[in-house]
Protein backbone atom coordinates (compact mmCIF):
# COMPACT_ATOMS: atom_id res chain seq x y z
CA UNK A 1 0.00 0.00 0.00
CA UNK A 2 2.73 2.26 1.00
CA UNK A 3 4.74 1.76 -2.38
CA UNK A 4 1.35 2.81 -4.37
CA UNK A 5 1.08 5.59 -2.38
CA UNK A 6 4.51 7.01 -2.84
CA UNK A 7 4.30 5.95 -7.01
CA UNK A 8 1.22 8.10 -7.19
CA UNK A 9 2.63 10.60 -5.39
CA UNK A 10 5.65 11.05 -7.34
CA UNK A 11 3.76 10.43 -10.27
CA UNK A 12 1.23 13.74 -9.28
CA UNK A 13 4.19 15.84 -8.24
CA UNK A 14 6.46 15.25 -11.20
CA UNK A 15 3.76 16.22 -13.00
CA UNK A 16 2.28 18.51 -11.25
CA UNK A 17 5.56 20.35 -11.89
CA UNK A 18 5.38 20.05 -15.23
CA UNK A 19 1.74 21.22 -15.77
CA UNK A 20 2.92 24.23 -13.35
CA UNK A 21 5.47 25.66 -15.61
CA UNK A 22 3.68 25.14 -18.42
CA UNK A 23 0.26 27.16 -16.53
CA UNK A 24 2.56 29.85 -15.27
CA UNK A 25 3.76 30.81 -18.83
CA UNK A 26 0.17 30.69 -19.88
CA UNK A 27 -1.38 32.41 -17.00
CA UNK A 28 1.44 35.25 -16.92
CA UNK A 29 0.00 36.16 -20.44
CA UNK A 30 -3.54 35.60 -19.93
CA UNK A 31 -3.35 37.68 -16.54
CA UNK A 32 -1.39 40.53 -18.40
CA UNK A 33 -2.57 40.59 -21.73
CA UNK A 34 -5.53 39.06 -22.09
CA UNK A 35 -4.51 36.66 -24.51
CA UNK A 36 -4.75 33.04 -24.98
CA UNK A 37 -0.98 31.78 -26.40
CA UNK A 38 -1.99 28.64 -28.61
CA UNK A 39 1.74 28.41 -29.83
CA UNK A 40 2.38 27.61 -26.39
CA UNK A 41 3.05 23.73 -26.86
CA UNK A 42 4.96 24.26 -29.71
CA UNK A 43 7.22 26.44 -27.63
CA UNK A 44 7.67 23.54 -25.68
CA UNK A 45 8.75 21.26 -28.53
CA UNK A 46 10.87 24.24 -29.48
CA UNK A 47 13.00 24.22 -25.94
CA UNK A 48 13.20 20.50 -26.09
CA UNK A 49 14.91 19.94 -29.70
CA UNK A 50 17.29 22.88 -29.67
CA UNK A 51 19.01 20.60 -26.03
CA UNK A 52 19.32 17.91 -28.35
CA UNK A 53 20.78 20.12 -30.87
CA UNK A 54 23.39 21.57 -28.41
CA UNK A 55 24.05 18.49 -27.06
CA UNK A 56 24.04 15.78 -29.85
CA UNK A 57 24.87 17.98 -32.72
CA UNK A 58 27.03 20.87 -31.20
CA UNK A 59 28.24 18.80 -28.39
CA UNK A 60 28.55 21.20 -26.27
CA UNK A 61 27.23 20.45 -21.92
CA UNK A 62 23.78 19.88 -21.01
CA UNK A 63 23.51 22.99 -18.62
CA UNK A 64 24.19 25.05 -21.52
CA UNK A 65 21.87 23.26 -24.15
CA UNK A 66 19.21 23.99 -21.56
CA UNK A 67 19.66 27.54 -21.09
CA UNK A 68 19.77 27.64 -24.99
CA UNK A 69 16.42 26.44 -24.91
CA UNK A 70 15.18 28.85 -22.31
CA UNK A 71 16.89 31.46 -24.72
CA UNK A 72 15.27 29.93 -28.03
CA UNK A 73 11.65 30.03 -26.37
CA UNK A 74 11.95 33.64 -25.20
CA UNK A 75 13.02 34.90 -28.37
CA UNK A 76 10.05 32.77 -30.02
CA UNK A 77 7.61 34.78 -27.61
CA UNK A 78 9.54 37.93 -28.73
CA UNK A 79 9.06 37.23 -32.16
CA UNK A 80 5.59 36.31 -31.36
CA UNK A 81 5.26 39.80 -29.91
CA UNK A 82 7.14 42.22 -32.55
CA UNK A 83 5.70 40.33 -35.83
CA UNK A 84 1.72 39.61 -34.99
CA UNK A 85 0.65 40.60 -31.67
CA UNK A 86 2.01 44.27 -31.35
CA UNK A 87 0.11 44.57 -34.78
CA UNK A 88 -2.93 43.28 -33.47
CA UNK A 89 -2.65 44.94 -30.28
CA UNK A 90 -2.69 48.27 -32.41
CA UNK A 91 -5.41 47.86 -34.47
CA UNK A 92 -6.82 47.01 -31.40
CA UNK A 93 -10.94 46.96 -31.23
CA UNK A 94 -12.66 44.02 -29.04
CA UNK A 95 -11.77 41.48 -31.20
CA UNK A 96 -8.17 41.17 -29.67
CA UNK A 97 -8.54 37.69 -27.69
CA UNK A 98 -10.02 35.84 -30.72
CA UNK A 99 -7.57 37.26 -33.56
CA UNK A 100 -4.42 36.57 -31.54
CA UNK A 101 -6.11 33.23 -30.32
CA UNK A 102 -6.37 32.36 -34.43
CA UNK A 103 -2.90 33.68 -34.98
CA UNK A 104 -1.07 31.99 -32.40
CA UNK A 105 -3.15 28.61 -33.79
CA UNK A 106 -1.59 29.52 -37.07
CA UNK A 107 1.94 30.06 -35.18
CA UNK A 108 1.65 26.41 -33.64
CA UNK A 109 0.92 24.78 -36.87
CA UNK A 110 3.79 26.39 -38.89
CA UNK A 111 6.29 25.62 -35.89
CA UNK A 112 5.18 22.06 -35.27
CA UNK A 113 5.55 21.57 -39.29
CA UNK A 114 8.91 22.98 -39.22
CA UNK A 115 10.25 20.91 -36.73
CA UNK A 116 8.82 18.12 -38.32
CA UNK A 117 10.73 19.08 -41.64
CA UNK A 118 13.93 19.38 -39.92
CA UNK A 119 13.81 16.70 -37.39
CA UNK A 120 11.59 14.21 -38.99
CA UNK A 121 8.92 12.65 -37.67
CA UNK A 122 10.60 9.76 -35.54
CA UNK A 123 10.46 9.99 -31.70
CA UNK A 124 14.37 11.36 -30.32
CA UNK A 125 15.70 10.80 -26.97
CA UNK A 126 15.65 13.77 -25.12
CA UNK A 127 19.58 14.07 -23.72
CA UNK A 128 18.44 15.59 -20.67
CA UNK A 129 18.44 11.94 -18.89
CA UNK A 130 19.69 10.73 -15.36
CA UNK A 131 19.47 6.88 -14.02
CA UNK A 132 19.44 5.83 -10.33
CA UNK A 133 16.81 5.87 -7.66
CA UNK A 134 16.49 6.95 -4.37
CA UNK A 135 14.96 4.54 -1.77
CA UNK A 136 11.87 5.98 0.23
CA UNK A 137 10.48 4.06 2.97
CA UNK A 138 9.11 1.36 1.20
CA UNK A 139 9.08 2.43 -2.45
CA UNK A 140 12.11 4.04 -4.75
CA UNK A 141 11.84 7.37 -5.76
CA UNK A 142 14.08 7.86 -9.63
CA UNK A 143 16.66 10.71 -9.38
CA UNK A 144 15.00 12.45 -12.77
CA UNK A 145 11.93 12.73 -11.16
CA UNK A 146 13.40 14.88 -8.25
CA UNK A 147 15.48 16.48 -10.39
CA UNK A 148 12.19 17.77 -12.60
CA UNK A 149 10.61 18.73 -9.14
CA UNK A 150 13.57 20.68 -7.88
CA UNK A 151 14.37 22.28 -11.16
CA UNK A 152 10.78 23.53 -11.96
CA UNK A 153 10.23 24.65 -8.28
CA UNK A 154 13.34 26.50 -8.53
CA UNK A 155 12.33 28.28 -11.97
CA UNK A 156 9.14 29.20 -10.76
CA UNK A 157 9.96 30.50 -7.36
CA UNK A 158 12.41 32.69 -9.25
CA UNK A 159 9.90 34.19 -11.51
CA UNK A 160 7.88 34.58 -8.54
CA UNK A 161 10.69 36.60 -6.78
CA UNK A 162 10.80 38.46 -10.32
CA UNK A 163 7.53 39.23 -10.64
CA UNK A 164 6.95 40.20 -6.63
CA UNK A 165 10.42 41.90 -5.86
CA UNK A 166 11.65 43.71 -9.16
CA UNK A 167 11.05 46.99 -10.67
CA UNK A 168 10.04 44.36 -13.81
CA UNK A 169 7.85 42.69 -12.22
CA UNK A 170 6.05 45.71 -10.58
CA UNK A 171 5.32 46.91 -13.98
CA UNK A 172 3.97 43.64 -15.28
CA UNK A 173 1.36 43.54 -12.23
CA UNK A 174 0.54 46.94 -12.87
CA UNK A 175 0.17 46.51 -15.94
CA UNK A 176 -2.10 43.46 -16.04
CA UNK A 177 -4.45 44.81 -13.39
CA UNK A 178 -4.59 48.72 -14.90
CA UNK A 179 -3.30 49.12 -18.93
CA UNK A 180 -4.36 52.75 -18.82
CA UNK A 181 -3.00 54.07 -15.11
CA UNK A 182 0.71 51.90 -15.55
CA UNK A 183 0.68 54.09 -19.17
CA UNK A 184 0.22 57.22 -16.60
CA UNK A 185 2.45 55.89 -14.40
CA UNK A 186 5.50 55.85 -17.02
CA UNK A 187 5.20 52.64 -17.47
CA UNK A 188 6.16 51.49 -21.26
CA UNK A 189 3.04 48.79 -21.46
CA UNK A 190 4.60 47.48 -25.05
CA UNK A 191 7.54 46.79 -23.70
CA UNK A 192 6.00 45.20 -20.19
CA UNK A 193 4.24 42.77 -22.96
CA UNK A 194 7.66 41.88 -24.51
CA UNK A 195 9.21 41.05 -21.54
CA UNK A 196 5.88 38.76 -20.50
CA UNK A 197 6.01 36.87 -23.93
CA UNK A 198 10.12 36.54 -23.70
CA UNK A 199 9.05 34.82 -19.91
CA UNK A 200 6.56 32.98 -20.92
CA UNK A 201 8.66 31.45 -24.22
CA UNK A 202 11.33 30.99 -21.79
CA UNK A 203 9.11 29.00 -19.58
CA UNK A 204 7.93 27.10 -22.88
CA UNK A 205 11.46 25.63 -23.48
CA UNK A 206 12.53 24.50 -19.86
CA UNK A 207 9.44 23.04 -19.32
CA UNK A 208 9.83 21.12 -23.12
CA UNK A 209 13.45 20.07 -21.84
CA UNK A 210 11.58 18.73 -18.73
CA UNK A 211 8.79 17.10 -20.32
CA UNK A 212 10.63 15.29 -23.49
CA UNK A 213 12.94 13.87 -20.45
CA UNK A 214 10.06 11.66 -19.24
CA UNK A 215 8.66 10.96 -22.67
CA UNK A 216 10.19 11.17 -26.12
CA UNK A 217 11.02 14.00 -28.31
CA UNK A 218 8.22 14.40 -30.96
CA UNK A 219 6.69 17.63 -32.47
CA UNK A 220 3.57 17.63 -30.80
CA UNK A 221 4.77 16.96 -27.18
CA UNK A 222 3.78 20.38 -25.91
CA UNK A 223 0.27 19.51 -27.11
CA UNK A 224 -0.71 17.55 -23.79
CA UNK A 225 0.77 19.43 -20.93
CA UNK A 226 -0.41 22.70 -22.83
CA UNK A 227 -4.02 21.35 -22.88
CA UNK A 228 -3.79 20.45 -19.57
CA UNK A 229 -2.10 24.25 -18.66
CA UNK A 230 -5.17 25.09 -19.94
CA UNK A 231 -6.78 23.11 -18.06
CA UNK A 232 -5.42 24.41 -14.94
CA UNK A 233 -5.68 28.12 -15.75
CA UNK A 234 -8.94 27.57 -16.21
CA UNK A 235 -9.67 25.63 -12.76
CA UNK A 236 -7.57 28.43 -10.75
CA UNK A 237 -9.28 31.16 -12.72
CA UNK A 238 -7.53 32.86 -15.67
CA UNK A 239 -4.44 34.82 -14.99
CA UNK A 240 -4.71 33.95 -11.19
CA UNK A 241 -0.43 32.82 -10.92
CA UNK A 242 -0.39 31.21 -7.18
CA UNK A 243 -3.49 29.74 -7.92
CA UNK A 244 -2.67 27.95 -11.41
CA UNK A 245 0.31 26.32 -9.29
CA UNK A 246 -1.58 25.26 -6.29
CA UNK A 247 -4.41 23.87 -9.00
CA UNK A 248 -1.51 22.20 -11.67
CA UNK A 249 -0.23 20.33 -8.35
CA UNK A 250 -3.84 19.05 -6.92
CA UNK A 251 -5.31 17.64 -10.33
CA UNK A 252 -1.68 16.39 -11.04
CA UNK A 253 -2.11 13.99 -8.24
CA UNK A 254 -5.62 13.69 -8.20
CA UNK A 255 -5.49 12.42 -11.73
CA UNK A 256 -2.38 10.19 -10.87
CA UNK A 257 -4.66 8.43 -8.11
CA UNK A 258 -7.40 7.33 -10.81
CA UNK A 259 -4.58 6.21 -13.06
CA UNK A 260 -3.42 3.71 -10.53
CA UNK A 261 -6.74 3.24 -9.35
CA UNK A 262 -9.02 2.96 -12.31
CA UNK A 263 -6.44 2.46 -14.66
CA UNK A 264 -4.10 4.94 -16.67
CA UNK A 265 -7.07 5.60 -19.58
CA UNK A 266 -9.81 6.89 -16.83
CA UNK A 267 -6.52 9.87 -15.63
CA UNK A 268 -7.79 12.23 -18.29
CA UNK A 269 -11.82 11.98 -18.34
CA UNK A 270 -12.01 12.23 -14.58
CA UNK A 271 -10.03 15.43 -14.85
CA UNK A 272 -12.44 16.83 -17.37
CA UNK A 273 -15.13 15.89 -14.77
CA UNK A 274 -13.72 17.58 -12.07
CA UNK A 275 -13.02 20.85 -14.33
CA UNK A 276 -16.92 20.75 -15.01
CA UNK A 277 -17.73 20.42 -11.60
CA UNK A 278 -15.69 22.72 -10.43
CA UNK A 279 -16.71 25.14 -13.08
CA UNK A 280 -20.31 24.78 -12.13
CA UNK A 281 -19.92 25.48 -8.31
CA UNK A 282 -17.34 28.10 -9.69
CA UNK A 283 -17.74 29.85 -12.76
CA UNK A 284 -14.92 32.23 -12.36
CA UNK A 285 -12.21 29.13 -10.92
CA UNK A 286 -11.20 28.59 -7.38
CA UNK A 287 -9.61 31.20 -7.04
CA UNK A 288 -10.93 33.62 -9.66
CA UNK A 289 -13.34 36.66 -8.84
CA UNK A 290 -16.30 36.78 -11.14
CA UNK A 291 -16.70 40.03 -13.46
CA UNK A 292 -19.93 41.84 -14.25
CA UNK A 293 -20.02 43.23 -17.43
CA UNK A 294 -22.38 45.79 -18.46
CA UNK A 295 -23.91 45.42 -21.88
CA UNK B 1 18.37 74.87 -16.88
CA UNK B 2 15.70 76.92 -15.67
CA UNK B 3 12.04 76.13 -15.58
CA UNK B 4 10.25 77.92 -18.10
CA UNK B 5 7.52 80.09 -16.92
CA UNK B 6 4.59 77.86 -18.13
CA UNK B 7 4.23 74.57 -17.11
CA UNK B 8 1.80 73.34 -20.02
CA UNK B 9 0.38 75.19 -22.76
CA UNK B 10 -2.28 73.84 -25.15
CA UNK B 11 -2.38 75.47 -28.78
CA UNK B 12 -5.51 74.84 -30.88
CA UNK B 13 -5.81 71.33 -29.57
CA UNK B 14 -8.82 69.16 -30.97
CA UNK B 15 -9.29 65.48 -30.36
CA UNK B 16 -12.19 62.95 -30.14
CA UNK B 17 -12.60 59.33 -30.30
CA UNK B 18 -14.36 57.49 -33.11
CA UNK B 19 -16.81 59.87 -33.74
CA UNK B 20 -16.26 63.56 -34.70
CA UNK B 21 -14.48 66.16 -32.19
CA UNK B 22 -14.83 66.44 -29.09
CA UNK B 23 -12.62 69.10 -28.12
CA UNK B 24 -12.37 71.84 -30.56
CA UNK B 25 -9.21 74.65 -30.92
CA UNK B 26 -8.42 74.46 -27.10
CA UNK B 27 -5.47 76.73 -26.17
CA UNK B 28 -4.91 77.29 -22.53
CA UNK B 29 -1.62 77.65 -20.47
CA UNK B 30 -0.95 76.61 -16.90
CA UNK B 31 1.67 78.69 -15.10
CA UNK B 32 4.49 77.23 -13.00
CA UNK B 33 2.96 77.34 -9.32
CA UNK B 34 -0.43 78.04 -10.14
CA UNK B 35 -4.32 76.49 -9.79
CA UNK B 36 -5.90 76.47 -13.28
CA UNK B 37 -9.60 75.28 -13.64
CA UNK B 38 -11.57 74.12 -16.27
CA UNK B 39 -15.33 73.79 -15.59
CA UNK B 40 -18.05 72.57 -17.49
CA UNK B 41 -20.98 70.18 -16.98
CA UNK B 42 -21.13 66.52 -17.73
CA UNK B 43 -20.27 65.38 -20.92
CA UNK B 44 -18.16 68.35 -22.14
CA UNK B 45 -15.00 66.97 -23.11
CA UNK B 46 -13.23 67.80 -19.31
CA UNK B 47 -11.68 64.61 -19.01
CA UNK B 48 -10.95 64.37 -22.62
CA UNK B 49 -8.71 67.31 -22.57
CA UNK B 50 -6.96 65.93 -19.91
CA UNK B 51 -7.08 62.29 -21.41
CA UNK B 52 -5.66 63.94 -24.33
CA UNK B 53 -2.70 66.01 -22.38
CA UNK B 54 -1.51 62.74 -20.92
CA UNK B 55 -1.45 60.88 -23.90
CA UNK B 56 -4.28 58.19 -23.88
CA UNK B 57 -6.51 60.42 -26.63
CA UNK B 58 -4.49 61.16 -29.35
CA UNK B 59 -4.53 64.87 -30.56
CA UNK B 60 -5.85 65.26 -34.09
CA UNK B 61 -4.76 68.92 -34.52
CA UNK B 62 -2.85 71.49 -32.57
CA UNK B 63 0.01 71.38 -29.79
CA UNK B 64 0.55 70.27 -26.33
CA UNK B 65 3.67 71.89 -24.57
CA UNK B 66 5.21 70.43 -21.39
CA UNK B 67 7.53 72.72 -20.18
CA UNK B 68 8.12 74.34 -23.45
CA UNK B 69 8.95 70.66 -25.28
CA UNK B 70 6.01 69.53 -27.85
CA UNK B 71 4.55 66.31 -26.28
CA UNK B 72 1.11 65.69 -28.30
CA UNK B 73 3.00 63.10 -30.52
CA UNK B 74 4.47 60.64 -27.71
CA UNK B 75 3.30 57.47 -25.97
CA UNK B 76 1.52 58.25 -22.44
CA UNK B 77 4.74 56.83 -21.05
CA UNK B 78 7.00 59.43 -22.55
CA UNK B 79 4.64 62.42 -21.83
CA UNK B 80 4.58 61.07 -17.90
CA UNK B 81 8.36 60.99 -18.45
CA UNK B 82 8.17 64.78 -19.62
CA UNK B 83 6.63 65.33 -16.51
CA UNK B 84 2.76 65.49 -16.52
CA UNK B 85 1.33 63.39 -13.47
CA UNK B 86 -2.30 62.55 -14.75
CA UNK B 87 -5.02 61.56 -12.17
CA UNK B 88 -7.83 60.26 -13.85
CA UNK B 89 -11.59 60.34 -12.86
CA UNK B 90 -12.05 57.21 -11.05
CA UNK B 91 -8.63 56.70 -9.57
CA UNK B 92 -7.79 54.26 -11.70
CA UNK B 93 -5.37 52.38 -8.74
CA UNK B 94 -3.80 48.73 -8.99
CA UNK B 95 -6.61 47.12 -7.02
CA UNK B 96 -4.01 44.41 -5.91
CA UNK B 97 -1.49 45.87 -4.70
CA UNK B 98 -0.79 47.70 -1.51
CA UNK B 99 -1.49 51.48 -0.48
CA UNK B 100 2.70 51.80 -0.31
CA UNK B 101 2.97 49.76 -3.66
CA UNK B 102 0.48 52.38 -5.31
CA UNK B 103 2.34 55.01 -4.33
CA UNK B 104 5.59 53.59 -5.70
CA UNK B 105 4.12 53.06 -8.68
CA UNK B 106 4.02 56.86 -9.16
CA UNK B 107 7.51 56.88 -8.84
CA UNK B 108 7.81 54.63 -11.15
CA UNK B 109 10.08 56.41 -13.12
CA UNK B 110 12.68 57.90 -10.36
CA UNK B 111 15.88 55.79 -9.96
CA UNK B 112 16.96 57.63 -7.23
CA UNK B 113 16.19 56.06 -3.49
CA UNK B 114 16.52 59.13 -1.75
CA UNK B 115 14.36 61.13 -3.79
CA UNK B 116 11.66 58.67 -3.77
CA UNK B 117 12.31 58.32 0.27
CA UNK B 118 11.68 62.30 0.07
CA UNK B 119 8.50 62.45 -1.94
CA UNK B 120 6.87 59.54 0.13
CA UNK B 121 7.80 61.22 3.40
CA UNK B 122 5.72 64.35 1.66
CA UNK B 123 3.02 62.69 1.02
CA UNK B 124 2.64 61.23 4.22
CA UNK B 125 2.93 64.53 6.09
CA UNK B 126 0.29 65.55 3.41
CA UNK B 127 -1.86 62.95 3.89
CA UNK B 128 -1.67 61.25 7.02
CA UNK B 129 -3.95 58.37 6.61
CA UNK B 130 -2.18 56.99 3.68
CA UNK B 131 1.01 56.11 6.13
CA UNK B 132 -1.87 54.10 8.69
CA UNK B 133 -3.29 52.54 5.55
CA UNK B 134 0.24 51.72 4.02
CA UNK B 135 0.02 48.29 4.05
CA UNK B 136 -4.15 48.26 2.96
CA UNK B 137 -4.83 46.82 -0.87
CA UNK B 138 -5.97 49.29 -2.36
CA UNK B 139 -9.04 47.18 -3.50
CA UNK B 140 -10.47 47.50 0.26
CA UNK B 141 -10.34 51.33 0.57
CA UNK B 142 -13.14 53.92 1.07
CA UNK B 143 -14.01 56.46 -1.61
CA UNK B 144 -12.17 59.33 -0.19
CA UNK B 145 -9.21 57.20 0.75
CA UNK B 146 -9.16 55.57 -2.85
CA UNK B 147 -8.93 59.70 -4.29
CA UNK B 148 -6.50 60.51 -1.55
CA UNK B 149 -3.94 57.52 -2.92
CA UNK B 150 -4.48 58.54 -6.33
CA UNK B 151 -3.20 62.04 -5.87
CA UNK B 152 -0.63 60.95 -3.11
CA UNK B 153 0.41 58.63 -6.31
CA UNK B 154 0.12 61.48 -8.65
CA UNK B 155 2.52 63.44 -6.23
CA UNK B 156 5.15 60.48 -6.24
CA UNK B 157 5.74 61.51 -9.71
CA UNK B 158 7.38 64.55 -8.89
CA UNK B 159 5.51 66.61 -12.23
CA UNK B 160 6.15 69.37 -13.77
CA UNK B 161 1.75 69.80 -13.36
CA UNK B 162 -0.40 67.63 -11.71
CA UNK B 163 -3.65 67.06 -13.43
CA UNK B 164 -6.97 66.30 -11.17
CA UNK B 165 -9.81 64.76 -13.03
CA UNK B 166 -12.93 65.80 -10.88
CA UNK B 167 -11.24 64.17 -7.77
CA UNK B 168 -14.77 65.22 -5.69
CA UNK B 169 -16.74 62.97 -8.18
CA UNK B 170 -18.91 60.91 -6.10
CA UNK B 171 -17.90 61.35 -2.90
CA UNK B 172 -19.63 62.60 0.44
CA UNK B 173 -19.59 66.26 1.66
CA UNK B 174 -17.58 66.09 3.92
CA UNK B 175 -14.87 63.69 2.40
CA UNK B 176 -14.79 66.28 -0.81
CA UNK B 177 -13.96 69.16 2.40
CA UNK B 178 -11.14 67.20 3.01
CA UNK B 179 -10.07 66.38 -0.54
CA UNK B 180 -10.55 69.86 -1.42
CA UNK B 181 -8.41 70.91 1.41
CA UNK B 182 -5.73 68.77 0.57
CA UNK B 183 -6.02 70.84 -3.02
CA UNK B 184 -5.74 74.27 -0.99
CA UNK B 185 -2.37 73.12 0.84
CA UNK B 186 -0.50 71.95 -2.43
CA UNK B 187 -1.61 75.33 -3.37
CA UNK B 188 0.27 76.39 -0.41
CA UNK B 189 3.11 74.69 -1.52
CA UNK B 190 3.33 76.30 -4.63
CA UNK B 191 2.25 73.24 -6.94
CA UNK B 192 1.55 73.30 -10.44
CA UNK B 193 -1.73 72.26 -10.94
CA UNK B 194 -4.24 71.74 -14.11
CA UNK B 195 -7.66 71.11 -12.29
CA UNK B 196 -11.29 69.61 -14.03
CA UNK B 197 -14.27 70.22 -11.91
CA UNK B 198 -18.38 69.97 -12.68
CA UNK B 199 -19.16 72.42 -9.76
CA UNK B 200 -17.67 76.08 -10.07
CA UNK B 201 -18.30 77.33 -6.87
CA UNK B 202 -16.81 74.57 -5.84
CA UNK B 203 -13.02 75.48 -6.69
CA UNK B 204 -13.68 79.44 -7.12
CA UNK B 205 -11.41 79.98 -4.26
CA UNK B 206 -9.11 77.70 -4.73
CA UNK B 207 -7.64 78.51 -8.33
CA UNK B 208 -5.80 82.10 -10.46
CA UNK B 209 -7.40 80.95 -13.58
CA UNK B 210 -10.81 79.28 -14.59
CA UNK B 211 -12.04 78.18 -17.87
CA UNK B 212 -15.14 77.51 -19.21
CA UNK B 213 -15.91 74.35 -21.39
CA UNK B 214 -18.97 73.94 -23.58
CA UNK B 215 -19.57 71.73 -25.86
CA UNK B 216 -15.67 70.85 -26.56
CA UNK B 217 -14.83 74.54 -26.86
CA UNK B 218 -13.54 77.38 -24.35
CA UNK B 219 -16.15 79.87 -24.19
CA UNK B 220 -14.58 82.28 -21.41
CA UNK B 221 -11.83 82.54 -19.68
CA UNK B 222 -10.63 84.77 -16.55
CA UNK B 223 -10.65 85.25 -13.03
CA UNK B 224 -13.11 82.62 -11.11
CA UNK B 225 -15.00 85.63 -9.25
CA UNK B 226 -15.85 86.82 -12.21
CA UNK B 227 -17.47 84.10 -14.14
CA UNK B 228 -20.05 83.92 -11.46
CA UNK B 229 -21.81 87.32 -12.79
CA UNK B 230 -21.28 85.88 -16.44
CA UNK B 231 -23.79 84.65 -18.85
CA UNK B 232 -21.84 82.30 -20.46
CA UNK B 233 -21.89 80.40 -17.03
CA UNK B 234 -25.73 80.41 -16.99
CA UNK B 235 -25.98 79.47 -20.64
CA UNK B 236 -23.37 76.41 -20.25
CA UNK B 237 -25.38 74.96 -17.51
CA UNK B 238 -28.43 75.53 -18.18
CA UNK B 239 -28.87 75.86 -22.04
CA UNK B 240 -29.20 78.19 -24.05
Amino acid sequence: MLDILTAVLVTGLTNGALYALATVGLSLIWGSMGMLNMAHGAMLALGGYITFTVVETLGLPLPVAMLAAVAAGALAGMLLYLGIVRSLLKSGGPGFETSVMIATVGIAIALQNALLLVYGGQPLRQPFAISGAVGVGAGVVPLLNIVIVAVAVAVMVAVSVLISRTRMGRAIRATAQNRDAALLMGVPVGRVYLQVLALSGGLAGICGVLVSSITQLTPGLGADPMLKAFIMCVVAGLGNLPGAIAAAFGLAIIEAAVQFGAGARWGFPVLLLLVIAILIWRPAGLFGRAQIRRM
Amino acid sequence: MPEPDIALSLEGLTAGYEGPDVLRGISLEVPRGRIVTVVGPNGHGKSTLLRTVSGLVRARSGRVLVGGAEVQALAPHRIAAAGVAHVPQGDLLFPEMTVHENLMMGAYREADAGVIEARLAEVHALLPRLRERHRQLASSLSGGERRMVGIGRGLMAGARILMLDEPSLGLAPLVIEQIYEVIGRLREQGRTILLVEENPARVAELCDTMHLLDNGEIVWSGPPAELMDRDELLATYLGG
